[in-house]
């Protein structure tokens, strides 16, 4: 046998063991980074009732509009901590409720159509 | 030649099996583990050394196989085929080193990092392959029954020259590329261990160069003179130097084995070893400084351009190189010793604590207790115990506080001053104490140069770094001022209730504009207890942030602020305002302050303060400001 040949025969068998690998490794691979961004684009499945727990401090109270603005901590699943209004089943469920007081509060609902279901006072700030 | 690669194949693999071993110990945290086919499963597995390996000693194995085969070689195309087939794996071989070193971690510019290591280890593999063949070959060809091989000695020490002044050019520019990578400044090249065995890597190579120029200009070219006289003691002389390089060689690389299990020397606190450091910031203000250093590093320049000279010369020449050494020397002496300042083992210990409200807090704390009695209240260095002193206590907030780093600083914590009477604190605070108390002192010699700050800023000229602070909104998770760089100006309003209910619902109904300015109004109550966000009511809602975790910390870092130049404030220790507003911009620099009823310019009308964010949106962003003090 020519050795040259044998060289040859070689490299071409090292290429493709290259090229087998990156195709069963290195392509999923980079699939299955894409796919965990994409889901953690879209955490909230659309169209399915959903419902979250979380604790707030009350900012304020706009009973004309039926609003509750609260400076929340992380909705796991649904929205990271900020400041913004929510609005409750039941007019009733806020009274009482007076700014600055700490809320653990239950969300229900299609996001991002959710309202305020449950609210229980923890104390104030 | 073929039996030593073959050899060298061999040897390759039966370290690689070795290294595996090692590696496996290490990352399972047990010497028996070296033994372990279960942790050695894991290592490959797992880890991107593992991945590394697999693919070196796979290569390794194709490699001495092919060394190993004895076919014959029936042409051209075969010959052809198996040298560079052996040099191709060999390269593959070394290269892929590459991806298991400290260049593979370097997060910026990775890929750079890789490439510059990958072309370090495969010129670092063509010079040394060589060199031990070279020798072997000019060695035998030397001798007096050698004369058949000496014509192939004198070939293969001329190719070998040309190829060892590429591979040298390329090991030492990539070698100089990755040291900056691995130490990012000259501390960390005097100062950690990894910086002195690359001095040492260094100081190895330069008897391998000095060699090499001998080498390439007398002995090669001699080689072919006449056998007897010139040409056969020349090649017994340049064996021995090559023997001589090769053995340098294996010591340098004995020094990368260390240099591989040492961390980067940015990763450690570099260990200064002089006791003067040169700096251009820290004396720049000293009046004849920068006189001084022009002259010298003109006289300089005339040195070096005397030396240049000196090398196109035919005549004259060592006249000319005499001068110009003269010269640059004398231009150092007159520029240098102005730029020295005095240093200390941990000068450029870079600080473990941010410069944050919470570390100013607790720096105050120990400020009080350990050395308010010398250095004063406000660090004027007026304390009543400082009169009795060999030497008067400094004053912590003058300017020249610039000539010393937080490091200085920290060795004078540490181990005191002997001959001023400043005590050692090493017993009594511990090292995160200490940062602490530098973090005080920098916020002191700040709020003392923040005198002049006013409710209108100095367009493009951020001078004072405002102090980081945490802080948490009710349940909200906690937030720094930091995470606001770049992003929005912050308005701190430190208040107190009742007097600020109406400047603070003013904000209130002004959030929504300055917001829409790009600006976050943040709160701090100054009053301790109390319900701050009950207490600002909910007509008009408040939405800006009401800082309810962190507010006495932002107070009392913040508050080293309130120094300005009314009587009050020139005070040593002056009252707490009850109601101040700090405009941070976007860098990070304290730029604007309002204390309500000083005279001047006010924001008590909004469009007022909107005028001075306008004008911040308007500026070109400075760079942040430094973590820590020069």
């Amino acid at each position: 046998m020519r050795l040259w040949r044998a060289v040859l025969l070689l490299n071409l068998a090292l290429g493709l063991g290259l090229l087998m690998g990156f195709l069963a490794w290195g392509r999923p691979l980079g699939e299955a980074r894409r796919e965990v961004a994409e889901l953690r684009g879209q955490a909230v499945t659309p169209g399915v009732e959903r419902v979250f727990r979380a604790r707030g401090v009350v900012r304020a109270i706009v009973p004309e509009i039926n609003v509750i603005v609260l400076s929340h901590e992380d909705i796991a699943g649904f929205m990271p901590p900020m400041t913004m209004g929510f609005r409750a089943q039941d007019p009733k469920l806020y009274d009482g409720v007076k700014v600055g007081d700490v809320l653990a509060f239950t969300l229900r609902g299609v996001p991002p159509n959710v309202v305020i279901t449950e609210l229980r006072k923890e104390g104030t700030l | 030649m073929l039996s030593l690669a073959r050899a060298a194949g061999l040897v390759a693999l039966v370290t690689a099996v070795g290294l595996l071993a090692l590696n496996a110990a290490y990352v399972a945290g047990r010497s028996g583990a070296a033994l372990d086919p279960a942790a050695w499963g894991r290592v490959l597995g797992a880890t991107q050394f593992g991945a590394v390996w697999l693919l070196r000693t796979g290569v390794l194995l194709l490699l001495t196989a092919l060394l190993w085969a004895r076919e014959r070689e029936d042409s051209t195309a075969d010959w052809a085929a198996l040298r560079g087939e052996s040099w191709l794996l060999a390269a593959v071989g070394a290269g892929a080193l590459a991806w298991a070193g400290h260049a593979a971690a370097v997060e910026a510019d990775g890929g750079a990092a890789l490439g510059a290591d990958l072309l370090h280890l495969v010129a670092a593999g063509v010079w040394l392959g060589a060199l031990g063949p070279l020798h072997l070959l000019l060695r035998a060809a030397s001798r007096p029954e050698g004369a058949d091989a000496r014509p192939y000695a004198v070939l293969a020490a001329r190719r070998f020259s040309r190829i060892a002044l590429l591979a040298m050019l390329g090991l030492v520019a990539t070698g100089l590329w990755n040291a900056w990578e691995q130490l990012g400044d000259i501390p960390s090249l005097l100062g950690t261990r990894y910086g002195w065995l690359l001095l040492l890597k260094v100081a190895l190579l330069v008897p391998i160069l000095a060699l090499a120029a001998v080498n390439r200009s007398r002995l090669v070219p001699a080689l072919p003179g006449d056998a007897e006289t010139v040409g056969r003691p020349a090649m017994a002389r340049l064996a021995r130097f090559v023997a001589a390089e090769w053995t340098l060689a294996l010591a340098i690389l004995a020094v990368v084995a260390v240099l591989g299990a040492t961390p980067p020397g940015k990763h450690e606190a570099p260990w200064w070893p002089l006791n003067f450091r040169l700096s251009w910031d820290a004396v720049a203000a000293i009046p004849g400084v920068r006189t001084r250093v022009l002259i010298g590093g003109q006289i300089v320049v005339v040195g070096v351009l005397g030396l240049i000279v000196a090398v196109l010369l035919a005549r004259a020449r060592a006249l000319a190189a005499l001068a110009g050494v003269a010269l640059v020397t004398i231009g150092l002496w007159v520029a240098l010793p102005p730029l020295s300042v005095d240093a200390y083992p941990t000068t450029y210990r870079r600080t473990t604590v941010p410069y944050q409200a919470s570390s100013i807090a607790h720096g105050e704390a120990l400020y009080r207790s350990h050395c308010v009695l010398c250095h004063g209240p406000a660090g004027w260095g007026d304390g009543p115990a400082g009169g009795g002193l060999p030497k008067k206590p400094a004053d912590l907030t003058a300017p020249h506080t610039a000539q010393h780093t937080a490091g200085d600083m920290y060795w004078w914590l540490t181990h005191g001053i002997p001959a001023s009477g400043m005590p050692a604190f090493s017993a009594v605070l511990g090292e995160d104490d200490r940062w602490d108390l530098i973090n005080y002192i920098r916020g002191l010699a700040s709020g003392e140069q923040g005198r002049m700050l006013s409710a209108t800023i100095e367009p493009n000229r951020p001078r004072i770094g405002a102090p980081d602070a945490a802080f948490a909104v009710g349940p909200a998770p906690s937030r720094t001022l930091k995470d606001f760089r770049g992003v929005k100006t912050v308005l701190l309003v430190l208040y107190s209730l009742p007097g600020s209910a109406s400047r603070m619902a003013t904000l209130a109904r002004a959030y929504e504009t300055l917001q829409a300015l790009g600006t976050e109004v943040i709160a701090v109550p100054l009053d301790r207890g109390g319900s701050p966000i009950a207490g600002l009511g909910g007509n008009p809602p408040v939405y800006y942030p009401v800082v309810t975790e962190g507010a006495e910390e932002i107070a009392q870092a913040y508050g080293l602020f309130r120094r300005n130049l009314s009587p009050e404030g020139m005070k040593p220790d002056p009252s707490m305002p009850a109601h101040m507003e700090f405009l941070i911009d976007r860098a990070g620099y304290l730029r604007a302050r309002w204390i309500t009823g000083e005279p001047g310019a006010s924001w008590a009308e909004i469009p007022a303060l909107m005028a001075e964010i306008q004008a911040l949106n308007r500026e070109t962003p400075a760079a942040p400001p430094a973590e820590h003090v020069h």
